[in-house]
């Protein structure tokens, strides 16, 4: 979907209007600073850390490591088990119970133990994200292998195909799609697993930079780190849709 | 009684699945290179007499040979095809008309340069890396076609192959399918739920009867080969052997007597 030239002029127009009138409202105290920040002083703190002192780059650094190391080990892990699982239908039987009890975990509600076991640095904040990105890759893998075609496993069977040619030529190509769509959530949620640890506790990141300044009512700050993590978020999911249309051009 | 004419020995064969009886006491042989086709109402056992030639579904009672053998899955004998395309969609026309191949471990080079022999008889030879989803669904079914014959076997089984298309597009194929047919005289057998399919392609059609399935008729067609279905559909001999078709199958369809279901 490309913009056109009008359109983007238009929301050019339209967030310029936005951004003015929230400006003028700080101004005129119509909608406190106290409450909302204005729109130059977002600015301003965003330039400040990081076009002077340089100081977000560095927590921003924490919590994308956290996401991407986060997302990389629930990821592999699930997908490992989820091809385990349909080679061994019975593996899956006998753990589904015990695996349904994890998953159904408020794992932010987990923040606090994983603090006091893996500490402050990025030990904890990575298992709150690998447990989230773990079971939705891992729910997605399975329902990718179930969702296989019957008749591709007839005509295979038919052809001859031993049990690891029907695994590997058809189920894991077949499942690949519903994986990927997985692997997109899960980065999302690796990211909201790691900024919510470091909002409860953290040395660094940008979650522990949010609860500082929101606790000293610096709501430039505040706004100016809620813009950038929606920013960052949209990133994250461009950048796997596109690998994806570039991995899965047959869809 | 097993002759060496026959390509194809059904005997005696009864399908069970539970309680149900679905298919009862049915008997067909089929001679190498005949074309025979297999109508009936839906649901009376055709497609999984299918299976039971493929070795999908395991023989109880009854008998069956092909070429001399017992069914058995993967058997290097049989192509089969199935009314839906099932290409497989990651994989290009090239790579689903050498899918056979591959399955039975045939170097690429070999396979590739056969399916590309085969692409160009159905037709496809400029769409060799197109996707299944870049394809007609006429396309899809040459493609599919190509595949079944790109292996080679001297038995194909056929389940409603063109039962999803438009009738412009399916008398095409049938074309195809007669040509393909003719150039080597496999042994078919073909599942149809179109009597006029049925008479145009076979040599012989058998009718089965509502479930439980058995045989009710084994009508011989007697129209002059090569044949062009196209051209037969304004031939007279070809409309009286459908309706003597019809009366067959409608007969068929009051079924069996309720007391052996
Ligand atoms: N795996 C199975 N388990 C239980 N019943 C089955 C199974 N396969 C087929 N049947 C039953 O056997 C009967 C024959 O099925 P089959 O698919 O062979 O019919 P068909 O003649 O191919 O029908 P159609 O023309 O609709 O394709 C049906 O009543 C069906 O319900
Ligand atoms: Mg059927």
């Amino acid at each position: 979907m490309k913009a056109s030239w009008t359109e983007i002029v238009a929301h050019g127009a339209f967030i310029a209007v936005c951004l003015a009138l929230w400006e003028w409202g700080a101004r005129t105290q119509y909608l406190p600073q106290t409450f909302f920040g204005s729109p130059i002083g977002i600015a301003a703190y965003l330039w400040e850390g990081f076009a002077v002192s340089k100081k977000l780059w560095h927590e921003l650094g924490y919590t994308v490591a956290g996401t991407l190391i986060s997302f990389l080990l629930g990821s592999v892990a699930a997908i490992a088990l989820g091809l385990a699982f349909a080679m061994f239908p019975k593996l899956e039987h006998a753990m589904d119970p015990y695996l349904a009890v994890l998953n159904a975990m408020p794992r932010i509600a987990l923040a606090p133990l994983f603090l006091l076991w893996f500490g402050l640095g990025i030990g904890s904040k990575v298992a709150v994200g690998t447990s989230l990105a773990f079971f939705i890759v891992l729910a997605n893998t399975v329902a990718g292998i179930r969702g296989v075609s019957q008749d591709h496993i007839v005509l295979s069977r038919a052809m001859g195909a031993t049990r690891s040619q029907i695994f590997f030529k058809v189920t894991l190509p077949s499942a690949v799609p519903v994986i990927f769509s997985g692997l997109r959530l899960a980065l999302i949620f690796s990211m909201l697993g790691v900024i919510g640890a470091e909002i409860i506790a953290a040395e660094h990141g940008l979650g522990q930079v949010l609860s500082y300044l929101q606790s000293t009512f610096n709501m430039n700050g505040v706004m100016g780190l809620l813009l950038l993590l929606a920013c960052l978020g949209m990133i994250v999911t461009r950048g796997m849709s596109r690998l994806e249309r570039a991995l899965l051009k047959w869809q | 009684m097993l002759t060496p004419t026959t390509a194809i020995r059904i005997a005696g064969l009864t399908v069970r699945f539970g309680e149900v009886l679905a298919v009862d006491d049915a008997s067909i042989d089929v001679e190498p290179g005949e074309f025979v086709s297999i109508v009936g109402p839906s649901g009376c056992g055709k497609t999984t007499i299918l299976n039971l030639l493929t070795g999908l579904v395991p023989l109880e009672s009854g008998e069956i040979s092909i070429l001399g053998k017992r069914p058995v899955a993967g058997n290097p004998d049989i192509a089969y095809m199935l009314a839906r395309d099932s290409l497989l969609p990651w994989r290009s026309a090239l790579g689903n008309a050498s899918y056979g191949l591959e399955v039975r471990g045939v170097p690429r080079e070999a396979r590739e340069a056969k399916a590309r022999q085969l692409l160009a008889r159905v037709g496809l030879a400029d769409f060799e890396h197109h996707w299944p989803k870049q394809l007609s669904h006429g396309m899809r079914q040459r493609a599919a076609l190509a595949r079944t014959f790109c292996l080679d076997a001297p038995v194909l089984l056929m389940d409603e192959p063109f039962g999803a298309l438009d009738a412009q597009t399916k008398l095409q194929l049938e074309d195809l399918l007669l040509e393909l047919w003719n150039a080597e005289r496999r042994t078919v057998v073909f599942i149809t739920h179109d009597l006029a399919e049925a008479v145009a392609l076979s040599d012989r059609v058998v009718v089965m009867s509502a479930r439980p399935g058995r045989i009710v008729e084994q009508m011989p067609i007697d129209l002059p080969r090569p044949r062009s279905v196209r051209t037969l559909q304004k031939s007279h001999e070809f409309h009286d052997i459908y309706s003597d078709l019809w009366e067959a199958l409608e007969a068929g369809m009051k079924g069996a007597p309720a007391a052996l279901q």
